[in-house]
């Protein structure tokens, strides 16, 4: 049966693994399936008040401390 | 005539050249990269194919099974094209080369278990043995159970040789009986016709079907390994 000669193995085998380790997954990989484009909701666009635009940290010393 | 009917399955090499790689590396050529955002009708039809065939095949696994759907895609891909392909009169089937199968069976088997054997050892040794079993028949099943598993990836490689080699003899054959019905007697030409065209048509389906049947079992052995 010619399947079981053994001498052309090797050269299947090697284009095989180029093949479909190789060349089909980067041809995949380009199928980029995008989203479809969606509204931005205008409801969240709320300006920001100054003293929530700028965020400071409070630091209390030591003696300020509440106890 | 035996020397004769197996002729079409010796992999072919032009004086010393493999032409092989070109066969092998021709259902790549069948598919387009797509490069726009809305592609020509080819390109659309095989990427909804693909996102049918990604549903339908990683639902059932976690993250971490997921991370093979690539691989597995292009696996499903690869058989269902080149076995197709080989339906075509005078054509040679790279998916009929037991070498190509167990190139393919065994990598990916091996995979599944050593990523099962390394991220959860106990529970893909506990695969070996089945719930409830009585306490005597316990060594006994691990060596079954040890059996089959390694059985696994010879019989992926073998089930796709064979189903792809034996029905493209009984094409064969029965193409030849019916050439030779003609000229003897022409009355049973349209039976052993019709029995061509159903075998045609099952060997579409077989082709279709061998390529989900692997990609689907090592899909399953990944299941178990993740």
């Amino acid at each position: 049966m010619p399947q079981l000669d053994t001498s052309t193995w090797f050269t299947s085998i090697m284009f095989m693994i180029l093949t479909l380790f190789i060349v089909f997954q980067l041809k995949l990989l380009k199928f980029n399936y995008y989203l479809n484009p969606m509204e931005k909701p205008v409801k969240l666009l709320k300006p920001k008040s100054p003293w929530e635009k700028k965020w400071t940290k409070i630091y209390f010393t030591p003696s300020q401390l509440p106890h | 005539m035996n020397e004769n009917l197996f002729n079409s399955f010796t992999t072919p090499t032009l004086m010393g050249l493999p032409i092989v790689a070109l066969i092998i590396f021709l259902p790549n050529m069948m598919y387009p990269s797509p490069s726009r955002l809305i592609n020509n009708r080819l390109t659309s039809l095989q990427m909804w194919l693909v996102q049918l065939i990604l549903k339908q095949l990683m639902t059932v696994h976690n993250i971490k099974g997921r991370s093979w759907s690539l691989m597995l895609i292009s696996l499903i891909l690869f058989i269902g094209s080149t076995n197709l392909l080989g339906l075509l009169p005078h054509s040679f089937t790279p998916t009929s080369q037991l070498s190509l199968n167990l190139g393919m069976a065994i990598p990916l088997w091996a995979g599944t278990v050593i990523l099962g054997l390394r991220n959860k050892m106990k529970k893909s040794l506990a695969h070996l043995l089945p719930q409830g079993t009585p306490t005597p028949l316990i060594p006994m099943l691990v060596i079954i159970e040890t059996i089959s598993l390694f059985i696994q990836p010879l019989a992926l490689a073998v089930r796709l040789t064979a189903n792809i080699t034996a029905g493209h003899l009984l094409m064969h054959l029965t193409g030849n009986a019916t050439s030779t019905l003609i000229t003897l007697s022409p009355p049973t030409t349209p039976t052993i016709f019709t029995l061509l065209v159903l075998l045609t048509m099952l060997e579409l389906t077989v082709a279709l079907i061998q390529a989900y049947v692997f990609t689907l079992l090592v899909s399953l052995y990944l299941h178990d390994n993740t």
